[in-house]
């Protein structure tokens, strides 16, 4: 039997791109599934991903990040997929790296990817400026000492989850600072996470949400939410 | 005790208490940040009192106390202006929801009549 595949886009107002990334997507996926979370866009984000033919989750108001990407993953496991990819609308993620990250999840070597910046090849293609890679290195040290585990590229949006994933997320993911905070929970709860080197480039069009973000007041508010859920008890229940 | 001792203490209780609802799940990150603020600010306040003296004396407050009163109810004033604008949008969003359902409703609807005929 073959397994069943998923990926997900969560889209927060992303119309100029959201096209060109299904189409890329379309051209170099074997056998996955597609859904597009439309996060509240009050642009055609929902209608131009509709012409491209696949499934859209139009989320009434916007949840963030983490809300979209729990509903793409509350709709896996409705759909009861085997394994899940989440990627970007922006383009920012190469299709041709999907099968990298699936690997390690069929494999049953992970039970959560991350595509990494910062492993295996030598850098090419986007990496993050100094001042950035500086606040991605000091969440990896802090989630180091938090978790035991090291992660190199903490913020990457570019990850994948087999079915023990997909129900740990589906049922609680957190929604302040998405990516750093679930790895954290994923260690807790006992996932194997593996990072897998991947390409990014630089977003089709328009300014990321999260460049101006990243930056020192965003780094103690990560630090602070990390530790406050350091003191939560192992079973966290969803809110 | 003293005063200082006792506002200490109690920004001290304040600080622990938010932080075990934060463990206890009853408050999120997002709504904890603001009162952690308050607390911790609190504390360095009445430790290095002094500063507040100088602040008070400063901007012109016969008494320190009257500074006091100003700076917490300004801060209270402050933090229920935030709730009114959580609140608000929660309110907004509920009355989205209630459409939307509805609206979902009648479509289930719609497609259950088209299935019959």
């Amino acid at each position: 039997m073959t397994s069943t595949k998923l990926i997900i886009i969560p889209a927060f107002n992303e119309s100029t791109n959201i096209q060109h990334t299904i189409t890329e997507i379309r051209n170099s996926s074997n056998g996955f599934d597609l859904v597009v979370i439309d996060d509240g866009s009050i642009d055609d984000t929902r209608a131009r991903a509709l012409a491209a033919g696949v499934e859209v989750i139009s989320l009434p108001f916007n949840l963030g990040i983490g809300g979209a990407v729990q509903s793409g993953l509350m709709y896996a496991r409705m759909r009861d997929y085997d394994f899940v990819i989440r990627l970007d609308a922006d383009g920012q993620h190469a299709a041709s790296d999907l099968k990298q990250l699936l690997g390690p999840l069929k494999d049953d070597l992970a039970d959560m990817v991350i595509g990494s910046r910062f492993v295996g090849r030598a850098l090419e293609g986007y990496t993050p400026g100094r001042t950035r890679r500086t606040g991605i290195l000091y969440l990896s040290a802090i989630i180091r000492c938090l978790s035991g585990q090291r992660i190199l590229d903490v913020t990457s949006g570019f990850c994948g989850w087999n079915r023990k994933g997909i129900n740990l997320f589906a049922d609680s993911y957190p929604v302040d600072f998405p990516e750093p905070e679930s790895l954290v929970l994923a260690v807790r709860a006992g996932l194997r996470i593996m990072e897998v080197p991947v390409t990014m480039r630089q977003r089709y069009s328009g300014k990321s949400s999260i460049s101006v973000l990243i930056s020192f007041y965003y780094l103690i508010k990560v630090t602070f939410a990390l530790l406050l859920m350091q003191l939560q008890r192992k079973g966290r229940r969803s809110l | 005790m003293t005063t200082q001792q006792l506002t200490i203490l109690l920004a001290v209780l304040l600080l622990i208490f938010v932080i075990e609802l934060v463990r206890r799940e009853k408050l999120s990150f997002k709504y904890a940040l603001g009162w952690i603020l308050v607390s911790v600010f609190a504390i360095i306040t009445a430790v290095f009192n002094d500063m507040l003296f100088k602040t008070a004396y400063w901007l012109g407050f016969e008494l320190p106390s009257n500074f006091i009163f100003f700076a917490s109810l300004a801060c209270i004033t402050f933090l229920s202006l935030l709730l009114t604008i959580f609140l608000c949008q929660q309110n907004n969003r509920n009355d989205k929801m209630a459409q939307q359902l509805g609206l979902l409703e009648r479509k289930f609807e719609d497609l259950k009549q088209n299935m019959q005929s």
